[in-house]
């Protein structure tokens, strides 16, 4: 072999082996650029799981705000209903107001005019009050004078002709003298009846147990064959006109001194007792009683269970009682045994009713 | 007629109640010299000396008035008002008298200086024992006005 030939063998050789490791330097690279690229690889597929998952993850969001906004919407509309309903319901009330206040309007005149008739009626009533007083005004005066006269005359008959009359004569005029005198004081007892309808009822509390002492006094002053004797026990007040009850308690208590009268002494009770919202009063007696079977008459106008004369009387004492307490929205009533004695009863409003 | 010295104005429109009113006031010893007028109108020319009474000197006054409520015309009321408004008749004494207690000229007549008021009682005796008395009272114990 030629040396040159042998050096550009050498040369080759060299090269080759060069080749060669350059070959082998590029096989690492390429391994080491194999696992890179694997690495990347799985790092790429981590990656598209986790877009995977974050895909499904938006999925499911995005469906979610499609159900909330489906949600909206039916919310939405419920509201609109609800805005339709309260505007109807506006429109309701003010519908209702209106027929309210055209009810209250109706209510208004309804009263104006009830009203008006109230003033009307009372004025009716006050005129036929008028009426009532001057007619009650003219009976007294007119009815009166006559009967004066008659009695007037009579007795100057009595007086003056006594020698020309005869014993008869003289009783027959004595009679015109009674009854003229009756008729004057039933005409009188009449018109105090009457006025008492009329009467305006001032309600004020009254003091009972000084009411009966007054009453009491004045009875007494009288002066009595037999003195009578009170037992009065507590007396509670009570709501009512003073001066109309006095005039029941008077009635009361002059009938029982009267129809005492033929008893040997004259014992009077007075008591009260509370029944639900009223105070019963009550007048006791030991006189002359009567008989309950007469009983709807005792309170009725000029009627008498007794004659003239056993006892005196026109018969309007218990009637005045009667309307008295029934002006008071009271009531009245009695108990009797004949020859025994009898017991008055009337209630009034307590006074703290 | 003579209308001198009268004591007593009495002005009574019914004849009964004026023949009874001066016969109790005669029983009861009430003698003063008396004049019955039957109305208002009357009772007013009296007071005033005019028409049947022209001839009656004013400076004569009664001593005492009686005067019926209830007369037709004028009445007790309206001669009273107007007694008690004249400064020369103030001062007689006036007593009303009437029928009946009813009505509300009571307070009117007290209002307008009535001196008294009677209610002439149907009953005799009290009727007879009332007049006297009125005539006892302002006759007898009152100091004459005049």
């Amino acid at each position: 072999m030629k040396k040159d030939d042998s050096d550009e063998l050498i040369i080759a050789n060299k090269k080759i082996a060069f080749q060669h490791q350059e070959k082998e330097n590029r096989a690492a690279e390429l391994i080491i650029a194999n696992k890179e690229l694997l690495f990347l690889n799985e790092e790429k597929e981590k990656r598209a799981e986790e877009l995977a998952i974050a895909n499904k993850e938006l999925l499911f969001q995005n469906a979610e705000k499609e159900n909330r906004a489906a949600e909206l919407v039916i919310a939405n509309k419920e509201l609109a209903f609800q805005n339709e309903e309260k505007e109807k319901r506006a429109k309701e009330l003010i519908t209702a107001n209106r027929e309210l206040k055209k009810a209250e309007d109706e209510v208004r005149q309804l009263n104006d005019e009830l009203e008006q008739k109230v003033a009307e009626r009372t004025a009716q009533l006050e005129s036929v009050n008028k009426e009532l007083e001057s007619f009650s005004y003219s009976v007294s005066h007119d009815l009166r004078a006559p009967i004066r006269a008659i009695n007037g005359y009579t007795k100057i008959l009595v007086e003056d002709y006594e020698a020309v009359i005869d014993e008869d004569g003289l009783k027959i005029l004595q009679s015109i003298i009674n009854n003229s005198k009756k008729m004057g004081e039933l005409i009188d007892d009449l018109l105090a009846f009457s006025k008492l309808g009329r009467k305006q009822v001032t309600v004020s509390n009254i003091d009972m147990l000084d009411l009966v002492d007054q009453v009491k006094e004045e009875v007494l002053l009288e002066g009595h064959e037999n003195r009578p004797e009170f037992n009065i026990t507590e007396l509670p007040n009570a709501k009512g006109d003073k001066s109309l009850i006095k005039q029941v308690w008077i009635n009361l208590i002059s009938n029982a001194i009267k129809y005492s009268r033929h008893k040997e002494k004259t014992a009077i009770e007075i008591g009260a007792y509370e029944e639900d919202d009223h105070i019963v009063y009550f007048v006791k007696d030991g006189g002359a009683g009567f008989d309950m079977q007469y009983y709807d008459k005792l309170f009725g106008v000029f009627q008498r269970l007794h004659s003239q004369e056993e006892f005196e009387g026109t018969g309007i004492g218990l009637a005045i009682v009667h309307r008295i307490v029934q002006r008071h929205q009271g009531k009245v009533w009695a108990e009797s045994t004949l020859d025994e004695g009898s017991c008055f009863y009337f209630s009034l409003l307590n006074v703290n009713h | 007629m003579n209308y001198h010295n009268i004591e007593i104005l009495f002005v009574e429109d019914s004849a009964d109640d004026a023949a009874l009113t001066i016969r109790a006031l005669k029983k009861g010893g009430v003698t003063n010299k008396l004049h019955h007028v039957i109305n208002g109108a009357e009772a007013l020319d009296f007071l005033y000396c005019k028409g049947e009474f022209a001839t009656r000197s004013d400076q004569e006054f009664p001593k005492l008035i009686l005067l019926d409520l209830k007369m037709p015309k004028i009445s007790g009321l309206q001669v009273l008002e107007k007694i008690k408004s004249d400064p020369n008749l103030k001062s007689i004494p006036v007593v009303m008298l009437t029928s009946s207690n009813e009505g509300p000229d009571i307070e009117k007549c007290f209002a307008l200086g009535a001196n008294s008021y009677i209610v002439k009682p149907v009953d005799s005796d009290n009727f007879f024992k009332t007049v006297k008395e009125i005539g006892l009272y302002w006759l007898v114990l009152s100091q004459p006005a005049h």
